[in-house]
C-alpha cells in the first residue's frame, strides 16, 4: 500500500482526524476495542465502514453512541478478488446513515468490482454466496485440473485453461439476459461430450452440494454473529491476551485520498474460538 | 379427427379388438387383405414378431399407391422395406398411450420411397391426437425413453406427490387430482410460453420460500441424474430389442 502512495502510520487517532470515511477492516472480535478507541474523537462528519463479518449495525451503533449522539455507520460485505476489481461487494446504511453517504460507499467499492445495497438481513446470505464463493470457485478450479492433468494436460496449463472456462463462463452470464439453463444447453450438442459430462455432475448431486455450502456458510455466519452478541468472554480476557499482541504486531494504515478514506487493519493471531 | 369413420376399416383377428372400432363408427374386417384394396393410408399396428408374418401376408397386395405406416415398435424401416415391395411407400411411427385423450407426443420417420407428400399428410392427420414431428429413425428409440416410456416416470413422479400430501394430510383422491392438475399446468406452460423450463423454475421460487426449500430435496437427491438415468435406460432397451 505504501507503495501505491498510500500514508501509513500506526496511530488509529491519527487516521480518524484527518479522514472521513473509516474502514474497519479488522477482524470481528478486534471491532469493540477499535471502537472503543476511536470513538472519542468520532464527529458527525464520520462515516464508519465495517466489513466484520457477522458484526451487525445495531452493535456498532451501540457502542458508539456513548461518544456520539449519531454515529453514521455503514456496513458492508465484500470479498477477496477486490485484489483484481472484480469484487461483490454489498452494503447496509445504518440508521443515520443517510442516502449520500450509502452512494459514496457504493462509488468508492464500485472501482473494485460489483456493488450495491441490501437490507442488513441478506448479509449473512450473501457471506455464504459470494463472501466463501471464491473459495468454492478455487477448490473447483483445482479439481478441473486435475481432471485436465488426468487426461494429460501439463498442469499450468491445465489451471490457466480452467480459470479461463469459468471466467469466460462467468463473463457470458453476466452479459446476457439468458437464464444459466439455457446457456448450459447452448453447450450441449445432442449425444455429445458435454452433455455427458453433466450426467456425472448431477449424478454426483453437484447443485445440492453447491446449494449445501451457500446454506452451510449462511448458518455458520449467524451462529457466529450470535455467539458475538452473547459476548460470552469478558472482554477484559480477549482485551488483555489480543489487544496487546496487535499493538505490537501490526501498525493501522491510514490511505489519503480526495474523500480522505482511512482503511484499519491488523493481522489478528488466532483468537480463541468463542 | 380428420376423417370420417365410414372412410376407415380395421382389421383385426378376432372381434374382441374391433367392437371399439365399429363404436366408432368405423367398418371392420378379419381380412388384411381387404384392407390393402380398400384403403390408400394402411397401419400396422400389430405386435412387432407378429408383423413379418403379416406383411408376408400383404405383400402381393401392396401397390405404388399405398402408403405404409408401422407402428410396430422395434422394427425398423430397412426391415419394413426389405419385407415389402421395392419402392413401397414407408413410414415408421412411434406414438405415446396420451394419444388417446388427443395429448400424444409422436414422431414418425420416412423410407426412402416415402416424399414430402406423405410425410405432410402423416403429420396433419395425426395432428389432431396431439404433437406430431418427423424426425430422423435414430431418434425414435429415444422418443421411446423420454416419451413412451416417459409417460410411465410421469404417473410414478404423480404418484410420490399425492403421497407427499397425504403425508401431510390431504385425502388421496385430491390429493392425486391436484397432482395431476400440476404437471398440466406446469406442461402447458411450458408449451404455451416457450420458456426455458429453468427460467420458469426459477419464476417460482420466492427467496427463502418454501419452492426453492423443497427444489433443495430433490437435487439431494439427485432427481435430475436419475432421470436421466431412466431416459438413457429405456433408450439402451429400446435399441436392444430392436437388434433381435
Amino acid at each position: 500500500l505504501q507503495k501505491m502512495g498510500v500514508n501509513f502510520t500506526v496511530s488509529n487517532k491519527d487516521t480518524v482526524k484527518s479522514s472521513d470515511v473509516l474502514f474497519l477492516a479488522v477482524k470481528p472480535p478486534i471491532i469493540p476495542f477499535i471502537l472503543e478507541e476511536v470513538g472519542p474523537d468520532i464527529e458527525d462528519r464520520h462515516i464508519v465502514v465495517s466489513c466484520a463479518a457477522g458484526v451487525t449495525i445495531s452493535s456498532i451503533e451501540k457502542k458508539l453512541s456513548t461518544f456520539c449522539p449519531t454515529p453514521k455507520v455503514i456496513r458492508c460485505m465484500t470479498n477477496t478478488p477486490v485484489i483484481v476489481r472484480e469484487g461483490a461487494t454489498v452494503y447496509a446504511t445504518g440508521t443515520h446513515a443517510d442516502v449520500e453517504d450509502g452512494k459514496l460507499l457504493e462509488q468508492l467499492m464500485a472501482s473494485v468490482g460489483f456493488c450495491t445495497e441490501v437490507e442488513e438481513d441478506l448479509i449473512d446470505a450473501v457471506t455464504g454466496l459470494s463472501g466463501s464463493g471464491p473459495a468454492y470457485a478455487f477448490t473447483a478450479l483445482d479439481a478441473l485440473a486435475d481432471g485436465g492433468v488426468k487426461m494429460g494436460l501439463p498442469r499450468r496449463l491445465a489451471v490457466r485453461l480452467g480459470a479461463q472456462a469459468l471466467l469466460g463462463a462467468a463473463k457470458m452470464l453476466l452479459e446476457s439476459e439468458q437464464h444459466p439453463g439455457q446457456l448450459k444447453d447452448n453447450v450441449c450438442s445432442p449425444g455429445g461430450a458435454t452433455i455427458h459430462a453433466l450426467h456425472f455432475l448431477e449424478s454426483g448431486g453437484f447443485r445440492s452440494l453447491l446449494i449445501n455450502a451457500v446454506e452451510a456458510s449462511c448458518i455458520r455466519t449467524r451462529e457466529l454473529q450470535h455467539l458475538a452478541d452473547q459476548e460470552k468472554i469478558s472482554p477484559a480476557a480477549i482485551k488483555k491476551t489480543l489487544l496487546d499482541k496487535v499493538k505490537l504486531e501490526s501498525p493501522s494504515l491510514s490511505m489519503a485520498s480526495a474523500s480522505k478514506v482511512s482503511l484499519f487493519t491488523s493481522k489478528s493471531p488466532s483468537s480463541k474460538k468463542n | 379427427g380428420k376423417v370420417p369413420a365410414s372412410s376407415i376399416l380395421a382389421s383385426a383377428p378376432s372381434d374382441k379388438n374391433l367392437d371399439a372400432w365399429r363404436e366408432s363408427g368405423c367398418r371392420t374386417t378379419h381380412c388384411n387383405l381387404e384392407v390393402l384394396q380398400e384403403s390408400t393410408l394402411v397401419f400396422l399396428a400389430t405386435k412387432p414378431h407378429v408383423l413379418p408374418g403379416v406383411l408376408q401376408e400383404i405383400r402381393p397386395a401392396v401397390g405404388p399407391h399405398h402408403i405404409v405406416v408401422s407402428l410396430a415398435a422395434g422394427v425398423t424401416l430397412q426391415t419394413l422395406q426389405r419385407l415389402l415391395p421395392a419402392g413401397t411407400k414407408v413410414l415408421r411411427l412411434m406414438p405415446n398411450l396420451p394419444c388417446v385423450v388427443q395429448a400424444g407426443a409422436m414422431v414418425f420417420a420416412r423410407g426412402s420411397g416415402a416424399g414430402d407428400g406423405e410425410a405432410a399428410l402423416l403429420k396433419s392427420l395425426l395432428s389432431s391426437c396431439g404433437l406430431c414431428e418427423e424426425v430422423p429413425e435414430s431418434y425414435i428409440n429415444i422418443h421411446t425413453g423420454l416419451s413412451g416410456s416417459g409417460v410411465a416416470y410421469v404417473y410414478l413422479f404423480a404418484e410420490a406427490l399425492a403421497e407427499g400430501a397425504v403425508k401431510m394430510g390431504m385425502p388421496g383422491g385430491l390429493a392425486s387430482r391436484i397432482a395431476a392438475q400440476t404437471l398440466l399446468g406446469a406442461a402447458k406452460m411450458m408449451l404455451e410460453t416457450g420458456e426455458h423450463p429453468a427460467k420458469l423454475r426459477g419464476d417460482v421460487c420466492t427467496p427463502g420460500g418454501t419452492t426453492i426449500h423443497a427444489l433443495h430435496q430433490l437435487e439431494k437427491g439427485a432427481l435430475r441424474a436419475t432421470v436421466m438415468n431412466a431416459v438413457e435406460a429405456a433408450t439402451n432397451r429400446a435399441c436392444d430389442v430392436a437388434e433381435d
